[in-house]
């Protein structure tokens, strides 16, 4: 039994610990917060000013004003949903036929299935680049849609493979001697109880295109190019300086951060490849 | 009869499902992958012939001190970014292991730098560790830390500079699917443990320990093919630098293949992470598949 004076010790130790890692975590996020809010003057005072300055938002305004950011946004937008769609539309039945038919190697293929995630993409992005060339894709949105799909539609089978596993056979059967169509049965009977699993990955493809960089960086054209890579010209420009930096980076992530906040438990079930519960 | 006929044909039907994203996955995936592994075997740059040159592309290679040189620090970089977070992530684990609605709540918000976008993480460190304004290296210095010029220029200190920025990034991530194994633990062992004395730490190194080994596998495979893509926030903070100090292997292959355009020797160096990747991802699934058959 531990004296009450070291209890005491090791309960005030642990608070500590928390909020060193909190700030750690947290303070950079706050910095890019407030930055963005400051004029560029404060910006540069050292010992840095926390909080006590007067807020503006002349970096927004400028931003929205003086920059492509909604062209940059509508094209970040397009490439995620249409990465979210096509992900689901081939990735969901993909899971769905991995769950309910056992044939010789298929523990191979959904391998091979989720290889396709863990490998670098600078690998896949030199002879993709190529293949887009030849297709007369290349610069186009619709060529970082098709291989940010190749990562997601994988990674939708791989994780509904595990949801509809979860969902018991006997209902479809039912629902198909009962002259349920196979599509109306997958539809009408399968569908509706695997929700979590369909927004979990719909919300994973749509974060995946939305923080993608190198893709959008060699498959685009100036046209067709994403916030990410608006942002790193914005940098680019030393002259507009890190006010500006900070209100884009704070737009670009914005969409994001709200979406995992508000599906937070999709999203951590997601990060953890639904593997570990 | 006619029951057992409708079920049958049924399971048949459904294993077409697979067909629309194999197909998928031969155009866009399978096919650059051989295609890649195909033009390695040739001298391929941009405005050349292309000219079948045998095994040269990787002789040249090995021979390739940059090349050597960036997988070096690859995998230093893989070291230092995943044994840190695996310790740190076991650690902020065990802080946040309280069931109270506030720490839950700071649960969530350590999870944020997750899902920032990965080159704003690269532009806003690259801001925070700046030689003169960045408030990072101000407090550094407060303290009295010899970081010379600025932690991403002195050329030692480059690759501890962009390592601290995937802990950030990534930690929690580690922390979070530390929390999940640990709240699926047994109580019965900790209860036996206890009345024969232990105490926390022997609790700890003897039972959590153990009974955490798949799940701190799964951590570590994730990371490892994880840190092996890292890309973006490397190249929005130093780009390789000073020198080639931060020159991870993904790195030093676009440059080779898209800025300079040698197609067919980057592709070589590319399928050197290629065997990597596979070898690394086979036995992330055995793992990964027999821990969902576990928790069955």
């Amino acid at each position: 039994m531990s004296l009450p004076s070291t209890r005491m010790y090791t309960r005030w130790m642990r608070y500590i610990l928390i909020a060193l890692a909190l700030g750690f975590f947290l303070i950079p996020i706050l910095w890019l917060l407030q930055t963005s809010l400051k004029f560029k003057i404060e910006m540069f005072k050292l010992p840095p000013v926390w909080f006590r300055f007067k807020p503006t938002f002349t970096n927004f305004e400028y931003v929205t004003g003086s920059m492509p950011v909604f062209k940059w946004g509508w094209n970040s937008i397009v490439i995620s949903f249409g990465t979210m769609i096509l992900s689901l539309l081939l990735g969901v039945p993909a899971g769905y036929a991995f769950s309910r038919v056992r044939f010789r190697g298929r523990f191979l293929l959904l391998s091979f299935i989720l290889l396709a995630r863990t490998l670098p993409p600078v690998l896949i992005v030199l002879p993709f680049r190529i293949l887009m060339q030849k297709l007369g894709l290349f610069g186009t949105r619709l060529a970082v849609i098709l291989i940010d799909t190749i990562y997601n539609a994988c990674f939708t089978a791989w994780l509904m493979s595990g949801i509809f596993e979860a969902v018991p056979e006997d209902l479809e059967e039912a629902a198909i001697i009962d002259g349920c169509g196979i599509f109306k049965a997958f539809y009408r009977v399968v569908i509706p109880l695997s929700l979590p699993g369909l927004v979990t990955s719909a919300l994973f493809a749509f974060i995946y295109s939305w923080n993608d960089f190198i893709f959008a960086l060699t498959l685009t054209a100036p046209a067709t190019a994403t916030l990410p890579l608006g942002m790193l010209s914005t940098f680019g420009m030393m002259s507009v300086g890190w006010t500006t930096m900070a209100a884009m980076g704070v737009l670009s992530v914005l969409p994001v951060i709200v979406l995992s906040l508000l599906l937070q438990k999709y999203y951590v079930s997601g990060l953890t490849f639904g593997g570990v519960k | 009869m006619r029951r057992t006929l409708k079920k049958h044909f049924y399971k048949e039907y459904i294993a077409l499902f697979l067909i629309p994203l194999s197909l998928y996955m031969v155009v866009f995936f399978l096919y650059p992958v051989i295609y890649n592994i195909v033009i390695s075997f040739f001298d391929y740059s941009l405005g050349a012939e292309k000219t079948f040159n045998g095994g040269k592309n990787y002789l040249l290679m090995l021979r390739d001190e940059q090349f050597v040189g960036s997988l070096k620090t690859t995998i230093l970089y893989i070291i230092y970014c995943v044994a840190s977070q695996l310790f740190l992530g076991i650690l902020i684990a065990l802080l946040f292991n309280i069931e109270s609605k506030i720490i839950g709540f700071f649960r969530t918000l350590i999870l944020l730098p997750t899902v920032f976008t990965p080159l704003v993480v690269g532009l806003l460190w690259k801001a925070l560790y700046h030689p003169d304004q960045g408030f990072l290296t101000y407090y550094m210095r407060l303290i009295g830390l010899n970081i010379g010029r600025g932690l991403l220029v002195e050329r030692h200190l480059a690759l501890l500079g962009i390592v601290i920025i995937d802990i950030w990034e990534w930690t929690p991530l580690v922390a979070i699917i530390v929390l999940a194994g640990m709240k699926s633990l047994p109580k019965e062992p900790y209860e036996a443990g206890m009345l024969d004395g232990a105490g926390k730490f022997a609790l700890f190194r003897h039972i959590t320990l153990p009974l955490l080994k798949p799940t701190l596998l799964i951590a570590l495979l994730i990371r490892t093919l994880d840190a092996m893509k890292t890309f973006d926030t490397i190249f929005a903070t130093t780009n390789g630098g000073p020198g080639t100090a931060t020159t991870v292997a993904n790195l030093r292959i676009y440059e080779v293949g898209i800025q300079q355009l040698h197609i067919g020797y980057a592709a070589s160096m590319s399928n050197v992470l290629l065997v990597a990747g596979v070898v690394l991802g086979m036995v992330f699934m055995q793992v990964l598949y027999s821990n969902r058959g576990r928790n069955k």
